[in-house]
């Protein structure tokens, strides 16, 4: 009886224990399955950059090469179109930072009138459909009597970033003690070396996120641009451009220069911020 | 800053705080520090004591009057002119900055370069040295606490202000650092103004104790002063517990009052009164849970037998006759509550020396009380002030 029934307990305990094995690790699973989904667009961009594609379209795999990463520039005004897209992304990211930390400083630190009023209209950018708010802005200009090109593009960018950096600087000062403020006051702190030595520390991770949201915002911004740019092209607008008769490699090599830059500056962040704690232990 | 020729006591004049229109959190007020004292403002919450605390530092304008600091005005300074420093309630540390900067921070705001010795003897002082290089959030609510002192502490101020610093720690806690805080507060000398809503903590931390009531200051004194002597019904319920029985006065003669409450006769010294009492008067009579002995009613009816003879009452005693309604066991006393022709839930504690089993609740009883110990108040005044805010603190054993 015994000999038999030990295989046949075998067989059973093998599907049981895959479903066992299954369910221990699904959040595992679903995680991997989730991440993987994030990233394999990534994936496909970075190895498309080392393609020598046949034609004039980098949308099948031929054969491996560096020759685009050896010449990045090598596309008539595509770098051009990437300086300038830098450009407008790094004063639209000052802009939006500096107006928007002080509108959400403002917005949890004073009571004022139309305060409710304007804590749910700085959401009105976010919640506008972008292509609305491209011919809004448009008409806004044309009847301005403004130039379209580099100082619209700016302008546009501005705006719609400054919501967002409101949003996650107030997330920040909210949770910001205002005594913190008082006892540098009481420690003779005035007001300049209060707000340079305990407001802006502790308010920079918000202001940095907001910061970092905004420079991500405008530089892959095509719809406003598009609109509001007049015969200034961008990054986006190249590659939106360029994509109608052709992809060069090229624009795959930059992509994933951006990709690893990004990744680089979390991974860096996270060392600097492991290695802060660990040199002081809890105890 | 660290000039010693201008004295450090704190004087308020006239001084009130009103916000908006409505609301007057401080009412005119005039109160002296004296230097080196370690005074405490004591009340509930909203009764105006952090708020004057807030005007002695700076942090709040003040909407009449003045703040002087010795002979100098500082009205109209700010903060970071004073020479007085604010121990927070939530110790307000720096989180970006370590435990050694955070107490460097003052210090450097003066434009003094070389900190490391002063930063290091102040850690010594309130004996975290080792923890100079930690983060505030690393620490522990008593070593946070101690930073924040030695934060304020470091820059010499002439007046230290505490702002219910102890409020945050648990019981045991709380204790070691009220002990800490006198043995700093002797060593330096400094003077410190210490808010609080425990009364404990201010009877025992505290040389001057101010107690607080709706914007006002109620009394001003030593805490066995007030706590013996009590001018109005806050005080005599919201420091410590009274029993306050309303009674009608019945003669005046020489150094005693005699007064009757429900059929009972009670007498009390004149000088013990915060009032003036007249024949025919009212009189709220006070008396302390401590000062009242508890007897089994039988024992002390039977007088002719005298066999136990600790148990009788002596005829000078105030006495009244009641029955047990409650009582609770605490260790080192029992804690009952009598009910009275006089009124009901009379307190009486009573240490656990010899302990009467038959006093248990429904047990016929006679309390009884040197007329010494008994205190008159002007029956003009809600004789419930201050027991419901005092209710959380109270406590038997102290």
């Amino acid at each position: 009886m015994t000999p038999k029934a030990a295989p046949k307990a075998a067989l059973k305990a093998a599907p049981k224990s895959l479903t066992g094995w299954f369910r221990r690790h699904i959040v595992a699973i679903a995680g991997l399955l989730t991440l993987a989904y994030l990233i394999l667009p990534n994936i496909v961009v970075m190895v498309f950059s080392f393609n020598k594609p046949a034609g004039k379209f980098n949308y099948s795999w031929r054969e491996f090469s560096t020759h685009a990463w050896e010449d990045p520039c090598g596309v008539a005004d595509m770098c051009g179109s990437l300086a300038l897209s830098l450009q407008i992304a790094l004063w639209s990211t000052i802009g939006a930072t500096v107006l928007g930390s002080m509108i959400a400083f403002a917005l949890v630190r004073y009571r004022f009138r139309a305060r409710g009023a304007i804590n749910s209209l700085i959401f009105l950018p976010m919640a506008m459909p972008e292509v609305v708010m491209a011919a809004s802005l448009l008409t806004l200009f044309l009847n301005l009597g403004a130039e379209l090109g580099f100082w619209t593009v700016l302008i546009a960018h501005t705006m719609f970033c400054l919501s967002f950096v409101v949003v996650a600087v107030k997330a920040r000062v909210l949770s910001m003690d205002p005594r913190l403020e008082e006892a540098a006051r009481d420690l003779y702190a005035g007001p300049v070396q209060t707000f340079l030595r305990v407001t802006l520390p502790i308010a920079a991770p918000g202001i940095a996120a907001g910061a970092l949201l905004a420079f991500a915002l405008s530089f892959d911004d095509f719809i406003i641009t598009n609109f509001n740019s007049g015969s200034t092209v961008t990054f986006p607008m190249f590659v939106w451009g360029s994509a109608q008769r052709g992809t060069p490699v090229q624009i795959n090599v930059i992509g994933t220069a951006m990709f690893a830059l990004a990744v680089l500056i979390v991974v860096a962040g996270q060392l600097i911020s492991g290695r802060r704690k660990k040199s002081a232990p809890t105890g | 800053m660290n000039d010693t020729t201008a004295g450090g006591d704190v004087r308020l004049v006239g001084i009130s705080k009103t916000y908006g229109d409505s609301f007057t959190a401080v009412h005119p007020l005039d109160l002296t520090v004296p230097q080196g004292a370690f005074f405490a403002l004591l009340g509930a919450s909203g009764c105006g004591k952090t708020t004057t605390l807030r005007l002695i530092a700076g942090l709040e304008d003040p909407t009449t009057g003045s703040v002087f600091l010795g002979d100098r005005d500082v009205t109209g300074l700010p903060p970071y002119k004073r020479p007085v420093n604010t121990v927070f309630q939530s110790y307000a540390l720096f989180p970006h900055l370590s435990i050694y900067e955070n107490v460097a921070f003052g210090l450097r705001r003066r434009g003094i370069r070389s900190v490391k010795k002063q930063v290091g003897e102040m850690l010594d002082l309130v004996q975290l040295g080792d923890f100079a290089s930690r983060r505030p959030h690393q620490l522990s609510g008593g070593q946070q606490q101690r930073v924040a002192v030695a934060r304020a502490l470091i820059n010499h101020p002439r007046v230290l202000l505490l702002d219910e610093p102890l409020g945050a720690l648990d019981l045991k806690l709380r204790r070691q650092m009220q002990l800490e805080l006198q043995r700093i507060q002797t060593e330096v000398g400094i003077t410190f103004v210490h808010v609080t809503h425990d009364q404990e903590e201010a009877m025992t931390m505290a040389d001057t104790v101010a107690v607080m009531n709706g914007g006002r200051v109620e009394q001003l004194g030593a805490p066995a002063e007030l706590y013996e002597n009590p001018a109005t019904t806050f005080v005599a319920n919201f420091l410590g517990t009274s029993n306050l029985i309303a009674a009608e006065v019945t003669s005046v003669s020489g150094g005693e009052i005699a007064v009757t409450a429900a059929n009972t006769r009670l007498r009390l010294p004149a000088a013990r009164c915060a009032t003036v009492p007249t024949a025919g008067g009212k009189l709220l009579v006070g008396i302390r849970p401590e000062k009242i002995s508890l007897s089994y009613a039988g024992d002390t009816d039977d007088t002719d037998t005298d066999t136990d003879a600790t148990a009788t009452v002596s005829d000078g005693r105030n006495r009244i006759t009641g029955t047990i309604a409650a009582s609770s066991f605490l260790g080192v006393s029992t804690q009952y509550l009598i009910d009275t022709p006089v009124g009901p839930a009379l307190e009486v504690y009573v240490q656990n020396i010899e302990r009467d089993p038959r006093l248990t609740p429904g047990a016929p009883v006679t309390v009884h009380w040197s007329p010494d110990h008994t205190f008159g108040l002007d029956a003009a005044q809600d004789i419930g002030a201050g027991v419901a805010t005092a209710a959380g603190s109270a406590g038997a054993a102290s």
